[in-house]
């Protein structure tokens, strides 16, 4: 019998994590983690009931993290352009003080371990009314959600991989995403989806 | 964190030798029916074979007595 320990927990959180992205969902077992974690396996089980509950209980969380820190001072009643940029900042804040959380999502993303569906309905909630006042007032055109997405977000986060990475294309220096390039990238996406 | 709630149950780990689901599936009914037992699992993924358990006591010898009744090796997974 041991009794639960909320930093233990953490540790073995963030450790799973970066097992996962540095050694991919087979590269993550409870010996291993046990050992990068510098706890017993048995520790680790007093948490979770396997490795697949293990991936699951660290996507739910990471995504509400995530979920959280994407809505700090969002208005989704605010107009696109406003909305849109402080999305960005949100975003890419989030992105650079947890790059181990970041890419660990993205490899959820294609994994059949996670059900996505458990996932906090807030974000969406908020990130669609955002998108249907912007559209009821004309502020952007209607798209289908993927190229939606892709218009908005996916520069976003192509820039900042090149930025997390410190390079980009080869013989190119390293790659800053500092405000300039930000305010000129978001201006461009902005003018693909005015109406 | 995650607000799982901190329950009464005490977790008790186990090493075994149970290998597949068949075999998971023979020791299910003595498991099952176990009052002392509010949950059980068996991680076949892991190496260990590790039979988890969540009791209502944190005695693990009533735990191993079943298992190796059943026919398995069981020993508790220490630190």
């Amino acid at each position: 019998m041991r009794i639960r320990d909320a930093s233990k927990e953490a540790l073995i959180r963030e450790k799973a994590i970066e097992l996962i992205v540095n050694h991919g969902f087979d590269g993550l077992s409870m010996h291993k983690l046990a050992k990068a974690a510098g706890v017993s396996v048995a520790t680790i089980y007093i948490y979770f009931k396997d490795r697949e509950d293990l991936i699951q209980q660290v996507y739910t969380d990471e995504s509400r993290k995530m979920t959280e820190a994407t809505l700090i001072n969002f208005d989704p009643d605010a107009h696109f352009d406003e909305g849109l940029k402080r999305q960005w900042i949100n975003r890419m804040t989030y992105c650079l003080e947890n790059p181990y959380s970041m890419t660990f999502m993205e490899q959820v993303k294609h994994s059949p371990l996670v059900e996505r569906s458990t996932v906090d309905t807030r974000f969406l909630q908020a990130m669609q009314r955002f998108v249907h006042n912007a559209i009821d007032r004309k502020e952007i055109i209607p798209l289908p959600v993927e190229i939606y997405w892709s218009i908005a977000f996916a520069p976003l986060y192509q820039l900042v991989k090149f930025h997390i990475a410190g390079k980009s294309m080869p013989g190119r220096p390293p790659f800053v995403f500092d405000e300039e390039k930000i305010n000129l990238t978001l201006g461009l996406v902005l003018k693909a989806l005015k109406p | 964190m995650n607000d799982h709630s901190i329950t009464e149950a005490f977790v008790l780990v186990f090493k075994t030798n149970i290998n597949n689901p068949r075999q998971v599936k023979s020791i299910a009914t003595s498991l099952d029916n176990c009052p002392d037992i509010l949950k059980w699992n068996v991680d076949l993924a892991d190496i260990d074979k590790v039979l988890r358990i969540e009791a209502t006591h944190a005695q693990c010898e009533p735990m191993i007595e079943l298992v190796t009744r059943a026919g398995y090796a069981c020993e508790e997974l220490t630190d």
